[in-house]
């Protein structure tokens, strides 16, 4: 941390008054008394230190309250309702959100406090994975690309920024992070042909301190990975999920989308940068510190944004500074996040779509499996290995929990032209299964797996994890329960059927001493705590 | 029970099919919000206006060519809705950018022009309109034989029986599809056992790591808790699933194009 950095945030708390909300400079912290992040914290581990709750007391924890939306009819394109945002619990306020709305509740009773509607102009209602906060703000993404400021006392809009353009087929529905006086702020998009990006804007006024972008201009570092400078402005590299961040490297750590067009490679030979890759940049410039890309030249769909965890952990008898993401290719890596160094590659689930990996530790991709106009046939579903479910990494297994979906898929080639755009082509689900997995970050072998009886499906959606020091793992199973597993051998504990499947990441915190655990599942936000919890 | 669930599912299928690719596509323009769906009439009258006067510069198909820019992703495009923006851009030119005008083009051909245009977006970014291209690539002797063969699918299938005139039935897409995996699948069958002994079958209801339900012959609806309980469920489609781990992309080929063929 520098020394003007330090300055800054003396004068931040100084001009902060203590009556503020959230004290920017307690976020990161494990996350006990609020959950004022996405992750809870910038790690990304979904880890909680508290063990009010835990195998000895779990069999008294019972639901305390329902939240259902039913101020809402159904959503453009989607249907119903679907909570796949995080609630944010800050002094004994919940802020959570979906496409187009944020809801804030009686963390105490479920009640509603306020609720803010937004009349989009466009872009997709795919999800909204909810609000960053910054003292008595929150930053609210809407589905058209507009960076939205509200009061979080009574959602009142502050102000609001246009950052992604829906008519070029951007949409937003990412958590922005806060970060020091920074809002990092990523986009998403791919109906049609665009470059990614991620910006930091200013939390006082929404104005841009920085943008990097997802890809080289002509004559760049990077630009040696595509054919030409068209190529190159079909973009991709969508930065759609929060990553995290090391205060003390003082590097953000982003995943990136897919290439562009999505499926049809041919315009774009070479590995496509920084597509599909774990980005380290520099918090106060948005420079890139360096790059692991995880499909090099993608034609499947590998968006990359799937949570870069960070924890600090022995590899080989030494402490290392690591970076852990089970990657939706199939691939779990774990890297040195000081360096970028590949540390372990290997599949979680079977794949064919990959000839191994390089000297970098970077897979391979088959040229064999590349969507054809004939059908090409995967060893794992069209959604992924996995998708932007939260994963969860205890430092006291040592385990990376994700969950994880096993099968197959058909993938044609439908843009046959030299100039393919959009898509391009097409994918045909087949047989699959979920499955929780424990994986070992020292080697990326699977610990423990925990097969759900349920059919499995494209593999897009699912529940999110949270794991506890009170030694205990939740999730969802895809047949509408919450389950909470041991962590070191997946042995179920408890379950409660909520007739809707766990549809975001579980959060927990104390209120008044008391434990809570808040899911969201459908249109219906959960909160559990032990009936007598001050034993 | 086999071969008539693949005929079932096949027909269900196809008695579908019209229906569900028209909501495809206007249900993902929807969702994406690509907002509304271009008239067929005018871009088919637009065409050959862009061709004569467009393509040179922009492509055959608006993607772009040596001198003129990708028109697909052309902001100028795509924030227009009826030929407001486009109309003035081609009517006076770019001259700063080497773009001639083009004054003899009536309102009404400008019009026609920006929805030839809006449809070649439409067909790139609306991936509900997209079609699956000619897939009969594969040998359909080879085919034979691995469906007689490795394939052992002669074991439940006949292309005397379930399988006769499949080819005249169903698209060539569909028969790939379905015989790699049925995706239209029944409920299947369960058995419970108790733990005095006693079986109970009948179709499953619904199976978690917690309870199992199912509903007898007699219509009867039975739920248990799983602790205690023996579940067996029955998977008809088991070979199919094994098929998945041992077909590379020529056998797949290989069986459409034989299929194909029982016409």
């Amino acid at each position: 941390m520098t020394a003007s950095r330090l300055l800054l945030l003396a004068m931040l708390a100084q001009s902060l008054s203590l009556a503020q909300l959230l004290n920017p400079q307690d976020i990161g912290q494990p996350p006990t008394t609020s959950w004022p992040t996405y992750n809870g914290d910038y790690t990304g581990r979904r880890f909680s230190t508290l063990r009010q709750i835990n195998p000895s007391t779990i069999h008294s924890l019972a639901l305390q309250w329902m939240y259902r939306i039913s101020n809402v009819g159904p959503q453009r394109g989607v249907g119903g309702a679907v909570i796949k945002s995080t609630p944010l619990m800050v002094k004994g306020v919940l802020y959570f959100t979906i496409p187009d709305h944020v809801f804030a509740l009686d963390a105490r009773t479920g009640r509603e406090i306020w609720h803010y509607d937004w009349k989009d102009q466009g872009g997709h209602l795919v999800g909204n994975r909810g609000v960053g906060m910054y003292g008595d703000w929150l930053y609210f993404m809407s589905p058209d690309g507009w960076f939205i400021s509200l009061q979080a006392k009574n959602g009142k809009e502050r102000w609001r920024k246009k950052v992604a353009d829906e008519k070029m087929q951007y949409f937003t529905t990412t958590s922005t992070l806060v970060v020091s006086n920074h809002v990092i702020v990523g986009v998403g998009g791919d109906a049609m042909d665009v470059p990614g990006y991620l910006e930091s804007r200013d939390p006082e006024t929404g104005d841009l301190q920085w943008r990097w972008d997802s890809e080289p201009r002509p004559g760049q570092p990077g630009a040696e990975t595509w054919p030409n400078a068209t190529a190159m402005g079909h973009g991709g590299g969508m930065t759609w999920l929060p990553g995290t961040y090391d205060k003390d490297l003082d590097l953000l750590y982003w995943g990136t989308g897919n290439p562009n067009p999505v499926y049809a490679g041919q315009g774009r030979k070479g590995s496509n940068l920084w597509t599909c890759s774990i980005v380290a940049l520099h918090l106060d410039t948005g420079k890139l510190a360096w790059y692991f890309q995880a499909s090099p030249h993608d034609t499947h769909d590998w968006d990359n944004v799937e949570t870069p965890v960070l924890f600090d952990a022995e590899i080989d008898g030494k402490p290392r500074k690591l970076l852990a993401q089970a990657a939706r290719n199939g691939y779990f890596f774990v890297l040195d996040r000081v360096t970028g160094e590949n540390l372990v590659s290997k599949p979680f689930v079977p794949l064919n779509w990959s000839k191994g990996v390089d000297k970098r530790g970077q897979p391979i991709p088959d040229p064999a499996k590349e969507p054809a106009v004939d059908g090409s046939l995967l060893t794992i579903p069209a959604g992924g290995g996995t998708n932007w479910l939260p994963p969860s990494f205890s430092p006291e297994t040592g385990l990376f929990y994700v969950n994880a979906t096993r099968g197959y898929s058909l993938v044609y080639l439908t843009d046959t032209d030299e100039r393919p755009e959009g898509y391009g082509g097409s994918a045909r689900s087949l047989w699959s299964e979920h499955a929780l997995e424990a994986i070992d970050y020292k080697t990326g072998n699977v610990a423990w797996s925990h097969a759900y009886p349920t059919a499995g499906g494209f593999g897009l959606g699912g529940p999110g994890i949270l794991t506890t020091a009170g030694d205990l793992l939740f999730t969802g199973d895809y047949a509408g329960n919450l389950v909470a597993f041991a962590p070191k051998d997946g042995k179920i504990l408890w379950h409660f059927p909520m007739t809707q499947s766990l549809s975001n990441g579980p959060a927990t915190y104390l209120l008044a001493d008391k434990q809570y655990l808040v899911v969201g599942a459908g249109d219906t936000l959960f909160a559990f705590a032990l009936l007598d919890s001050h034993d | 029970m086999l071969l008539s669930l693949m005929c079932t599912l096949l027909a269900a299928q196809t008695a579908q099919r019209p229906a569900q690719r028209r909501r495809g596509a206007e249900g993902t323009r929807e969702f994406l919000g690509l907002g509304r769906q271009p008239d067929a009439a005018a871009a088919a009258r637009g065409k050959p206006l862009f061709v004569a006067n467009c393509s040179f510069c922009h492509g055959a198909n608006a993607r772009g060519g040596d001198t003129g820019p990708d028109l697909l992703r052309s902001p100028v495009v795509l924030h227009d809705d009826k030929g407001e923006e486009i109309g003035p851009v081609v009517h006076n030119g770019r001259p700063a950018r080497g773009m001639p005008a083009f004054p003899a083009l009536t309102e009404a051909q400008l019009a026609d022009l920006a929805e030839f245009l809006h449809m070649q977006v439409e067909l790139a970014a609306n991936r509900g309109t997209y079609q699956v291209k000619n897939i009969v690539t594969g040998n359909a002797s080879a085919g034979e034989a691995y469906f007689n063969g490795p394939g052992k699918c002669n074991t439940c299938h006949s292309v005397t029986g379930d399988l006769q005139h499949i080819g005249t039935k169903h698209s060539a897409d569909e028969i790939q599809r379905a015989f790699l995996y049925p995706s239209d699948r029944e409920p299947p069958k369960v058995t419970v056992t108790l733990g005095s002994g006693e079986k109970i079958t009948g179709t499953l209801k619904h199976l978690d790591d917690f309870d199992v339900s199912l509903t007898d012959a007699q219509g009867e609806f039975h739920s248990y808790a799983r602790e205690g309980v023996k579940v067996e469920v029955e998977d008809k489609l088991a070979a199919h699933r094994r098929l998945l781990d041992q077909y590379n992309d020529s056998d797949m080929h290989n069986l459409t194009a034989y299929l194909v063929t029982l016409k």
